[in-house]
């Protein structure tokens, strides 16, 4: 089917309203402007909390779970080790997309969120960021004297505020649950006893019966640090987290 | 010896009185005027600087006043759109004042560039046209008057004038041709069309005026608008505006040099401050035309008078009239979008020759109406 569209209809009158409208609106928007522009550097824009920006990183508060880095879906995220042999996130940015999977997968709160949108590297190789260079808050030279807000409630205008706002975001710890190292697929054990050899509290034991390595771990002394799960190279030990009376999931 | 200083002194004093006979009178700066005076040799300069052609065609509304007010324009016109478009425009040159400086800047800028004749050029052409084209922009400004002053005074002084400004386009054609290259040649196309399409209402609608006036003398004119001739012949005003809009290339007419199609058109081939020079050309035409269009309907330079500033005030009324419909013709841009070529014919070839028709015939009955 087609459909015939007709040319409006031109007359002297109906064009003269259409001259006058458009002048008067534009006389109305030089009076008036609706200009919404940010002036970046010397302006800078309110953010919500829960903005994506830098991703900032605690080495207090990770527990080494990899989390981060298994749900990464741009691969941006690498484990490195430290001295003691545990291991911490270092993202590249190069590869970072900004989805802040990772934080919202941290249990320990220790990757957080902040406002930080706008920091330079020198090159590429600067950008894979080590879990040390993490810690530190990046440099940022503050300009903005303004803070702007953009109110939609009726037309879309800016709420301008004489205040210099705070980029990083305070969020709550979530208590921090503790995990032991549990030797939960003992089937699996191929008996190399790595695990003994890298625990750093001694906490892990093995026994020989038969021909099969029993493992076995002292729950007081284990610290929970992963070192043991990271190195098993067939998954024998998992870290879990400790149920105590009371805990209802 | 004695003699040759004696003959040095009288030469200089029958110069001087050449000068002193017509020289502009601005209370605010007689006593350094006079001081000056005294000095022998530097009043020759002095006098011969306040003497009212070259006063007129070099400092007010001449060449210095010209050249503000197109720095003035440039910045106008960029900041006004913006304002209306939502956003800020030019802004991070002299950021305290709001980019006041910015065309200054560009213009620093095109200084510096290198000027560059591509080979299929005509190089004498291609760089002689954008120079000679400053004649037909200058000359006219010795024959439109300012009240206070004037350069060359006779009666027939706005057809003398209409007839230098309609020759820039000759030049914006030429300059087309001598660049030689597909852009251009469409461009000069299209400003040719254009030529034809808004001489013709213009001119009758300015004839239109002369004949409601009974006079091209625009002392006569402005003398005689105790009714503003906006009020008088608002048609032909309205021929007149739309043909200025399309003269100068303003937006909705900017069909030879529509940067999106054709970059700058008849210009796309200049660079550097040669580019400066034609990229102005029409920025000056409009401002000429902004002057007539102010003497012929706006009363020119009637307004109360100031004692202090003596023969300077309604030179100081014409300017600010000037730009104050200059930016009135700038704000088009912000209203109207781009005609196609064939419209804007239409609309030439049409509408606006009936409206100057339309405005001869009413001028002509006010005039046999006020003659009985």
């Amino acid at each position: 089917m087609v459909k015939v569209v007709k040319s409006p209809k031109k007359g002297l009158v109906r064009s003269a309203i259409g001259h006058f409208r458009a002048i008067t609106e534009v006389a109305k928007v030089v009076v008036n402007p609706g200009t919404i522009t940010v002036h970046y550097p010397r302006e800078r824009r309110k953010y919500p909390e829960n903005f994506r920006g830098m991703i900032m990183f605690e080495k207090e508060d990770c527990i080494s779970c990899f989390r981060c880095a298994h749900i990464c879906p741009a691969n941006a995220i690498q484990m490195y080790p430290d001295d003691e042999g545990r291991y911490y996130p270092g993202i590249d940015y190069a590869k970072c997309i900004f989805c802040h999977f990772c934080v919202d997968s941290c249990p320990t709160a220790a990757l957080k969120q902040s406002k930080i949108h706008d920091v330079a590297y020198k090159d590429v190789d600067s950008m894979s960021v080590t879990p040390e260079e993490m810690d530190n808050v990046p440099e940022i030279v503050r300009e903005d004297a303004v803070t702007v807000e953009y109110d939609f409630d009726r037309d879309i205008r800016l709420v301008k505020r004489k205040e210099v706002e705070n980029l990083l975001v305070e969020v709550d710890k979530p208590e921090r649950p503790e995990f032991k190292a549990v030797p939960q697929y003992g089937e699996n054990c191929i008996g190399c006893r790595l695990c003994m050899f890298s625990c750093p509290v001694n906490a892990i034991r093995s026994k020989l019966e038969e021909t099969k390595v029993i493992l076995e771990t002292d729950y007081d002394r284990c610290t929970g640090c992963g070192i043991c799960v990271r190195i098993c190279p067939t998954e024998v030990l998992i870290l879990t987290p400790v149920e105590r009376e009371g805990d209802h999931q | 010896m004695a003699d040759t200083a004696s003959l040095v002194s009288i030469l200089l004093d029958r110069i001087l009185s050449i000068f002193v006979d017509e020289m502009i009178n601005i209370p605010l700066i007689n006593p350094i005027v006079e001081r000056l005076m005294e000095i022998p040799f530097v009043n020759v300069i002095v006098a011969f600087i306040l003497w009212k052609p070259i006063f007129h065609v070099l400092i007010l509304p001449g060449l210095l006043g010209m050249t503000l007010a197109l720095l003035f324009i440039i910045y106008f016109e960029r900041k006004i759109t913006a304002r209306v478009q939502w956003r800020v425009g030019p802004k991070e040159v002299s950021r305290r004042t709001g980019g006041v400086i910015q065309a200054l800047a560009d213009g620093m800028r095109y200084l510096f560039q290198e000027v560059i004749v591509h080979r299929d050029a005509n190089a004498f052409y291609f760089l002689q046209f954008p120079l000679i084209s400053f004649l037909p922009v200058l000359l006219p400004l010795m024959f439109i008057p300012a009240g206070g002053t004037y350069g060359i005074k006779t009666i027939y002084t706005i057809p003398a004038a209409l007839a230098l400004i309609s020759l820039i386009p000759v030049f914006i054609v030429a300059m087309g041709w001598a660049s030689n290259s597909k852009f251009a040649y469409i461009g000069s196309v299209r400003e040719a069309f254009m030529y034809f399409a808004y001489e013709i209402p213009f001119l009758l609608a300015v004839v239109a005026m002369i004949v409601l006036y009974q006079t091209p003398d625009p002392f006569e004119i402005v003398a005689k608008q105790w009714i503003l001739g906006a009020v008088m012949n608002p048609i032909a005003f309205l021929a007149f505006f739309i043909t200025v809009l399309i003269a100068t290339s303003r937006l909705p007419f900017d069909i030879p040099e529509a940067d999106q199609e054709v970059a700058f058109g008849p210009y796309v081939e200049y660079s550097g401050i040669i580019f400066g020079l034609v990229m102005m050309l029409p920025y000056e035409k409009l401002y000429l035309l902004s002057m007539l269009s102010v003497i012929l309907f706006f009363g020119g330079w009637n307004g109360p008078e100031i004692a202090i500033l003596g023969d300077l005030a309604p030179v100081i009324y014409l300017y600010i009239k000037t730009i104050l419909f200059m930016c009135v013709v700038s704000l088009a841009r912000s209203i109207y979008a781009r005609y196609r070529l064939d419209q804007s014919l239409r609309l030439g070839w049409g509408v606006v020759l009936s409206l100057s028709m339309i405005a001869l015939f009413i001028s002509a009955g006010w005039a046999a109406w006020l003659r009985l």
